[in-house]
């Protein structure tokens, strides 16, 4: 169980792969993400994203550590493959939903969300496309009412107009039942709006987490003359002559000669993505 | 049809693999056809009475002959019964799976892992169970013909599986096996052939195991005259027993029969001297150790047992190994 009102929870979470010269694909990760959120877990390739999605889908067990994350009846995961069995219908899946979720199974969610995706729910799985394999998989997700929503790059395989479409359902739909929705992505715009909380993963460990306002709002942009930033970290900065522009995490107001403004989400992403010795929350 | 009162993860993996089902049906129904049809035409042709009473299939009864050759290859296709359910459990039940990463989706619903593993065996066995006592009920329909004929007795290999209740065992072992197999390899072709060679392997050690697990009887009578196995026996072992009741070796009057000259050529001189040799030996009782047809129940049950006790063993650690890796 999980402490009250946090959906999801890490305590010097590890987790290594088999083989001693695999390293850790996730280390000394520490969050703990309330009820009701909706989080991005960004980081480039390799930051163990995935890894922390398996790891609280309750799919592995980790190397070091603990997560708490509700029993697997509340919580749905879609992996980043979208895997479904190739040799069942559309409606087979879906009926698949219903068999292995008893007593939870919403079919007016499934088959909104699949009925979107213009095909036949004859069709067998291993005759949709990518996109619409991402549908199915969200809708066998979805159709199971779940507290915890597990999406890992949910969105990749789909063109822009069923993101936009798909992402909107998601997100009345975890509106409306107060569902905690853990997303990882690459795509940095499709997360500005959507998103109220953020944990941004490099190298296996946690860089930054918290709510994506009072992420912006200890954040400063600034550009002006060279000079000391002391006493606010610096994220990340660079110099063109003798023009500077950094952002920085701010330690008291920013006194000096320097024009400031707050960075957009991609702003402080970007800048955080960019140096490894990314600032820990 | 069938997949109608099915609930849960036993309807998904029926529903998944509803073209293997209908393959062991199209199984069933083959191997009837054909054993029917032979009965048919074997029918067709009286059968010779001999002259001293009974009835033996005439001659030119060429649908008989093709039905004994029919039910021994019958026999041998009921052996690879279990193998292919180990190879089917381990491949596409299990390590495709892992391999094709559904397990993602199966392992994260609302049933628990072990819930949706045992589903998949024990529909798997159910269905092994029933298609088994079909083909074994066909086969018997061939058997009850042509029983008792050459390489088709009691003890031997095929008659013996497929008219006793070893093949069940042998079932349940490769389904264990397969799941543990399937889940510690986890590539659908790599663990379809591991599984396979290990049941391959317990079908060859045990069929050969199977006549050490009950100790044999003997009988003795005076060397000469063909000694005649009773009960229907299976002989083990034959040869000449010393005075003193000591196994003679027979290699020793071979050998001296051999060194003589000319017993290549002059006919019965070679049986003529191993007489002599013997005799000079002491070795004038034969004997025989052979199993009694008694002995088939008790063996099919202790074989069943070591069977059942492996099957219980590899699904233990099965379900031990699906624990420690998945929450």
């Amino acid at each position: 169980m999980t402490r009250d009102g946090i959906a999801l929870e890490a305590d010097l979470l590890g987790k290594k792969y088999g083989g001693r010269a695999r390293g850790w694909a996730l280390r000394e990760c520490d969050l703990a993400l309330p009820a009701g959120r909706v989080c991005a877990l960004v980081g480039p390739n390799g930051a163990g994203k995935s890894t922390l999605l398996a790891l609280a889908a309750g799919l592995i067990r980790p190397t070091e550590g603990t997560i708490e994350a509700p029993a697997r009846e509340r919580l749905a995961y879609v992996a980043q493959d979208k895997p479904l069995h190739p040799r069942l219908t559309v409606a087979d899946t879906l009926r698949m939903g219903r068999e292995l979720n008893p007593g939870r199974w919403d079919d007016t969610v499934a088959r909104r969300i699949v009925e979107g995706g213009g095909f036949s729910s004859d069709t067998l799985v291993r005759d949709l496309s990518g996109g619409q394999r991402t549908r199915v998989a969200l809708a066998l997700a979805l159709g199971k009412r779940a507290e915890l929503l597990l999406l890992d790059e949910p969105m990749a395989d789909l063109d822009p107009l069923a993101r936009h479409q798909l992402m909107g359902l998601l997100m009345a739909d975890a509106a409306e039942h107060g569902t905690t929705v853990v997303m990882s992505s690459h795509i940095l715009t499709e997360l500005e709006g959507s998103c109220d909380h953020l944990v941004l993963l490099h190298g296996g460990k946690v860089r930054l987490e918290g709510p994506v306002d009072d992420l912006l709002a200890a954040h400063t942009l600034l550009t002006g003359p060279i000079g000391d930033l002391a006493p606010h970290t610096v994220v990340e900065s660079r110099t063109t002559g003798r023009q500077l522009t950094a952002l920085i995490r701010r330690e008291g107001p920013v006194e000096g000669p320097w024009e400031t403004s707050e960075p957009s989400l991609e702003d402080l992403l970007l800048a955080h993505l960019r140096t490894t010795e990314g600032a820990s929350a | 049809m069938s997949t109608l009162a099915l609930k849960g993860p036993y309807w998904v993996t029926l529903r998944q693999y509803r073209r293997t089902l209908w393959l062991a049906v199209a199984a069933v129904a083959a191997s009837l056809a054909v054993i029917g049809g032979l009965r048919i035409w074997d029918a067709q042709t009286p059968d010779r009475h001999l002259v001293g009473g009974g009835l033996v299939p005439a001659d030119e009864n060429r649908g008989y002959e093709t039905l004994r050759l029919a039910v021994e290859s019958g026999s041998a296709y009921l052996l690879l019964v279990p193998l292919l359910v180990g190879v089917f459990v381990a491949g596409p039940l299990v390590a495709r799976e892992f391999e094709s990463g559904t397990y993602k989706l199966s392992l994260t619903q609302s049933v628990s892992p072990a819930a949706w593993l045992r589903a998949k065996l024990v529909s798997t066995t159910a269905v092994a169970f029933l298609t088994l006592l079909a083909l074994m009920g066909v086969f018997r329909i061939g058997w009850s013909r042509v029983s008792d004929t050459y390489y088709l007795t009691w003890a031997d290999r095929g008659p013996y599986e497929a008219t006793g209740i070893v093949l069940f065992a042998y079932v349940l072992a490769a389904v264990a096996v397969g799941a543990l197999v399937g889940q510690l390899i986890r590539r659908t072709l790599v663990a379809m052939a591991a599984t396979g060679l290990v049941m391959g392997l317990v079908l060859l050690v045990m069929g050969s195991f199977r006549w050490s697990i009950l100790s044999v009887k003997t009988i003795t009578a005076p060397a000469g005259p063909t000694l005649w196995t009773p009960e229907n026996g299976l002989v083990m072992d034959s040869g000449l027993l010393t005075a003193s009741g000591a196994r003679f070796d027979q290699l020793i009057c071979w050998e001296e029969a051999a060194r003589t000259p000319g017993t290549d050529v002059t006919e019965g001189l070679w049986g003529k001297v191993e007489a002599q040799c013997q005799a000079r030996h002491g070795a004038t009782t034969q004997y025989v150790d052979y199993h009694p047809e008694s002995h088939f129940w008790p063996t099919q049950l202790i074989e069943s047992g070591i069977l059942l006790a492996l099957a219980a063993v590899a699904a233990y650690a099965a379900f031990r190994v699906l624990r420690a890796r998945h929450r």
